[in-house]
């Protein structure tokens, strides 16, 4: 079996996870959508973790598997109390328009 | 290993083609008598045209919030129990403590309330 | 055959990400991100990453798009969800040069990474490489520090989140 042959390179695993970065990028500076901002964010935090799984595999080590796991922490994490500030923005003032958020503006 | 995937793969596409087809299929081969009553959408006690515009109760957001933070925690037994035997007391005191923690959070949505649901 | 599987997959993963930043109901966006996840756990388990990406499914799938479900349902925007008018932020001259950078710095490392030919050929894998006993052994014995502070991360999480949302409820 020549599986070696047939290998993916490593270059189109980067290129796809710098795509999927730019495009969280995009969504973030883009979009006044509070929530769609959040997905944006998680789309990076998911495009990170395509590239220390490829890294991984190709220096056959196990440590960016961790890595990837405690980014999946972090991102529960950081989602649980982000959409908690969102409701705790709603209902200060009920849009999630992110321009209209601006009292800290002085 | 990939050649392991084999197997979920073909379920994969028995369970696409056998729900897709019974749906395909009762719409299909189905005899078909419509008349006003069965047109409605059924709802037991419910008037059946609402606004969409309902909100939901925070309640449930809290509920969902706790499932999330549970399932990761869940989700650090699977290796673990794997390797209990290997990991021997060590692993039992790690473990321990990781559930000792989480369990302070659980302690205190407790007291504050977050799991009543009045 | 790893690259007739590796391109619709990726293919996917961009188009459903550009699905995410592009739609119009936040919905279709979560149901974006949703297929996005899952196309990303198809990667994962061509680079032999099998337990990374059942963990991919049960934690973003299963609960974290739950949970954006649930917000989404919670502050049901009364039809304003999203104006086309509003859409999107203007024009702006400094966001579209940052964003060159960004592109422009990223392509630059990548061919940094590829010159440097360390990672020409991929290191000959075990056979049980990826499976959850491997990874355990190195969260539990190697990487137990982090593993202690995931859950006091979980625990402030937790707390965060009932402060925040149990603040005046109703």
């Amino acid at each position: 079996m020549d599986i070696e042959m047939e290998m993916v390179p490593l270059a189109h695993y980067l290129f796809l996870s710098a795509t999927l970065f730019v495009i969280g990028v995009v969504g973030v500076l883009v979009r006044r959508n509070a929530i769609v901002v959040f997905m944006s964010i998680e789309i990076m935090l998911n495009a990170v973790n395509i590239s220390l799984i490829a890294f991984d595999r190709y220096l056959s080590l196990h440590d960016g598997q961790i890595f990837s796991f405690m980014v999946m922490c972090v991102a529960a994490a950081e989602v649980s109390v982000g959409l908690a500030i969102i409701i705790a923005l709603f209902r200060n003032k009920p849009t999630i328009n992110l321009d209209e958020f601006n009292i800290m503006k002085s | 290993m990939l050649e392991s995937y084999l197997g979920a793969g073909i379920m994969m596409l028995m369970a696409i083609g056998i729900a897709g087809g019974m749906v395909v299929m009762t719409s299909m081969l189905g005899p078909k008598r419509e008349f006003a009553d069965k047109m409605e959408p059924f709802e037991c006690g419910e008037s059946p045209i609402v606004s969409p515009h309902q909100r939901f109760s925070v309640k449930f957001y809290l509920v969902a919030v706790l499932f999330v933070l549970f399932d990761i925690e869940a989700v650090f037994f699977f290796p673990w129990a794997i390797l209990f035997k290997q990991l021997g007391m060590f692993g039992f005191i790690e473990m321990l403590l990781f559930i000792l923690i989480l369990g302070v959070g659980l302690l205190y949505v407790w007291k504050r309330g977050g799991l009543d649901w009045e | 055959m790893e690259l007739l599987i590796f391109y619709p997959l990726a293919g996917l993963c961009v188009a459903f990400a550009l699905g995410v930043v592009i739609n119009n109901s936040p919905v279709g966006s979560a149901m974006s991100l949703i297929a996005m996840m899952l196309g990303l756990a198809g990667i994962f388990v061509l680079q032999q990453a099998h337990f990374i990406a059942v963990l991919q499914i049960i934690i973003y799938a299963g609960a974290i798009m739950v949970l954006f479900m649930f917000v989404i349902m919670l502050l049901n925007l009364k039809g304003s969800g999203e104006d086309a008018s509003w859409r999107s932020r203007d024009k702006n001259l400094l966001m579209t040069v940052l964003s060159g950078f960004l592109v422009a710095g990223l392509l630059y490392k990548i061919l940094c990474v590829l010159n440097s030919g360390e990672f020409d050929s991929p290191a000959s894998l075990p056979e049980n490489f990826g499976t959850a006993r491997e990874v355990g052994t190195i969260l539990f014995t190697e990487f137990v520090l982090p593993f202690e502070v995931a859950s006091i991360l979980l625990l402030v999480a937790m707390i965060g989140a009932v402060v925040l949302a149990k603040n005046k409820v109703d």
